[in-house]
């Protein structure tokens, strides 16, 4: 009966419960979808490389390493010989290794040169393989396996012809014109930045930068059949390593570093990438802070509201005390008027998210690859309403206690 | 007894030095109809809120039907008056926005113990006798005339057959005619089920149908003061 008497007294003074509903709603919702694409992004960023016991690039910081090989950003220090690579990998605790190589690009996105190790061994995710979902792996020289934005932007089937760039920007006059590439494999989204990455071989990249010196083509090339065989890859600028024993993960870090003839860094990309996210701790804190905060308005928006409503209905709390209602009910009754506020609020705002999120995700993983689940059913979200809830709850005791002073005068 | 007061004295606590209520000896018989007239500022509501239970007496003893009020706590002065009196006022007897069975209801829910077999029954019937329709009995209190919410009250106030039923004012909002019929049908309901019957007025011409009238200036001994 109380629930109903509440139900019944929100709706006679709908308009303004409306408003309080409306401002609840929009604080909800800005507060969950933060802290979704928050958690969402934070475990697109924890993916994108699963199963690389190190990742090995000239001697340079950690995050520098981490930047360029996995997210491809910034510039490699320096390269490395092949030799060196030949020759770590060639101990005894390393299971495989994938070479890879940077600097050129294809507008804007980048390219990533490798071979098909690549595909064999790369792992992100929950040690998920990269899948083809059209066409194969490298069999020829000018094959380029490209990831699912570049396929979808650019608008690329099997079959087309590429030019890759010079360099990393996206209008650069030095083209690599003279050898086209060929579109041989799509793969699958990744919510990764293998998505954005064009895959060549490394032979290519030595191949279409035959008669290049310090960045500048100096004459166009044509290589015979015999030459592009006999190509040998001298500089690579990165490679990852998985070895066989976890064990040794420490042990051949150290080798790496000390390694005689090269000055080379070796690290750990589960060490490096929550290195990397601490710094972006800051904001990230700082956001949730400012949702919190415009949620924290809103419930004292509801509960003003309700304090508000009190002081007109003096009369009818005094006549439910007249008629048997214990101060308790009153206070009862105020609560639960807050509470089915909070939960209209939160039901709408849950929706209005699943429905913006299906909207956008398709938006989202093309712009930004980024992989966000319409799913909010998740402990986090649940653990986060629930804090609202007691929030809401909290706030409306300011206008409970209110109400129950009216329950001490006469009438 | 229905009321027993016995060297009442009350003040708010906003004023302690000014006593509101003062009353040496005052009783009402179980079944009795009482007539008490006082003019506003009196202490009428104040008398009437501490036999309720809504205030609680500085000194003295209050015992309404058989239970010492004053040793009752808060929650027990509830339920009690839940349970045993009913009210009606002038105005704003009804919550606006419910309709007259919901009122109702509500008044029920609050009384935990159902007396009778078949509450709902029973306030059919006085629906029925108090002349509300059946559609009239679903809709917002607020939608009705004045004369039908006051009878809409005098069922909230009887739904529970309570033995106590304290009018204040409730003719006052009236006409000459709805009035009179008004006054019959209380007193012929409070009569049927031998509930004792506290009507507070300040209009005298109302009083001649009750068998004892009273003066409260003359009871509450304050008041002759101010």
């Amino acid at each position: 009966m109380l629930l109903k008497l509440a139900l019944e007294s929100l709706k006679d003074r709908k308009s303004s419960v409306v408003l309080a509903v409306i401002a609840m709603t929009i604080s909800i919702f800005v507060l969950l979808a933060v802290e979704h694409v928050r958690s969402q992004t934070k475990k697109n960023f924890y993916s994108t490389v699963s199963g690389v016991d190190l990742i090995v690039g000239a001697r340079t910081g950690q995050i520098n390493l981490l930047l360029y090989s996995v997210f491809r950003l910034g510039q490699p220090t320096n390269n490395i010989r092949w030799q060196s690579f030949q020759q770590i990998t060639q101990d005894d605790r390393v299971n495989w290794a994938i070479p890879i190589s940077l600097g050129d690009s294809h507008k804007g996105y980048p390219v990533l040169g490798t071979d098909n190790r690549y595909f064999e061994h790369f792992k992100y995710a929950q040690q998920q393989a990269l899948k083809l979902v059209k066409g194969h792996q490298f069999t020829s020289v000018f094959d380029v396996v490209i990831g699912a934005n570049v396929a979808t932007k650019l608008g690329y089937q099997l079959g087309d012809k590429i030019t890759l760039s010079h360099g990393m920007s996206s209008t650069s006059f030095s083209q690599h014109d003279d050898l086209p590439f060929t579109v041989t494999g799509i793969l699958a989204p990744t919510g990764t930045a293998v998505d954005q990455t064009l895959h060549v071989q490394l032979t290519a990249l030595e191949a279409i930068h035959k008669g290049w010196h310090g960045g500048v083509k100096m004459a166009n090339v044509k290589l015979t059949q015999t030459q592009l065989n006999g190509l040998k890859v001298n500089n690579i600028t990165a490679f990852m390593l998985g070895l066989n024993s976890k064990m040794s993960t420490f042990q051949v870090q150290r080798a790496v570093n000390d390694f005689a003839q090269e000055p080379l860094t070796a690290i750990l990309p589960g060490v490096a990438l929550s290195q990397l996210w601490q710094m972006m701790r800051g904001l990230e804190r700082a956001l949730v802070m400012v949702t919190a905060l415009v949620f924290i308005a809103a419930s004292f928006g509801v509960s003003a509201m309700l304090l508000a409503s009190i002081r007109e209905r003096q009369k009818e709390i005094q006549l439910l005390r007249v008629i048997g209602a214990p101060a308790i009910k009153i206070i009862l009754l105020i609560l639960i008027e807050a509470t089915v506020i909070t939960l209209i609020s939160i039901g709408l705002a849950l929706f209005v998210l699943f429905i913006c999120l299906n909207l956008l995700q398709s938006y989202l993983m093309v712009e930004f690859a980024l992989h966000v689940h319409s799913n909010l059913i998740t402990a986090n979200n649940l653990y986060l309403l629930l804090g609202v809830l007691l929030t809401a709850l909290f706030i409306a005791f300011i206008p409970a206690i209110s109400g129950y002073q009216q329950t001490k005068k006469a009438w | 007894m229905a009321i027993h007061l016995k060297n009442l004295s009350f003040s708010y606590p906003e004023q302690p030095q000014q006593k509101v209520i003062d009353i040496e000896h005052w009783s009402l018989a179980q079944g009795e109809q009482v007539f008490l007239q006082g003019p506003s500022g009196c202490g009428k509501s104040t008398l009437l809120s501490l036999i309720g239970g809504l205030l609680v007496a500085d000194a003295g003893e209050i015992n309404v039907l058989g239970t010492d009020l004053t040793a009752l706590s808060a929650r027990e002065r509830d339920a009690f008056r839940a349970q045993n009196i009913g009210f009606v006022f002038q105005q704003f007897n009804l919550i606006p926005y419910l309709s007259a069975v919901d009122n109702v209801r509500l008044a029920l829910s609050f009384a935990s113990q159902q007396k009778g077999n078949d509450p709902l029954f029973y306030i059919n019937e006085l629906f029925d006798q108090l002349a509300i329709s059946q559609e009239d009995r679903h809709k917002a209190t607020r939608l009705l005339s004045v004369g039908q919410q006051q009878r809409v009250a005098i069922v909230r106030a009887l739904c529970n057959k309570p033995k106590l039923l304290i009018a204040d004012e409730p003719t006052s909002a009236l006409d000459q005619k709805n009035r009179d019929a008004f006054l019959s049908i209380l007193k012929a309901l409070t009569t049927e089920q031998k509930t004792s019957l506290l009507f507070v007025s300040h209009d005298l011409s109302l009083a001649k149908t009750f068998e004892r009238t009273e003066q409260l200036a003359l009871i509450n001994q304050i008041s002759g003061q101010n």
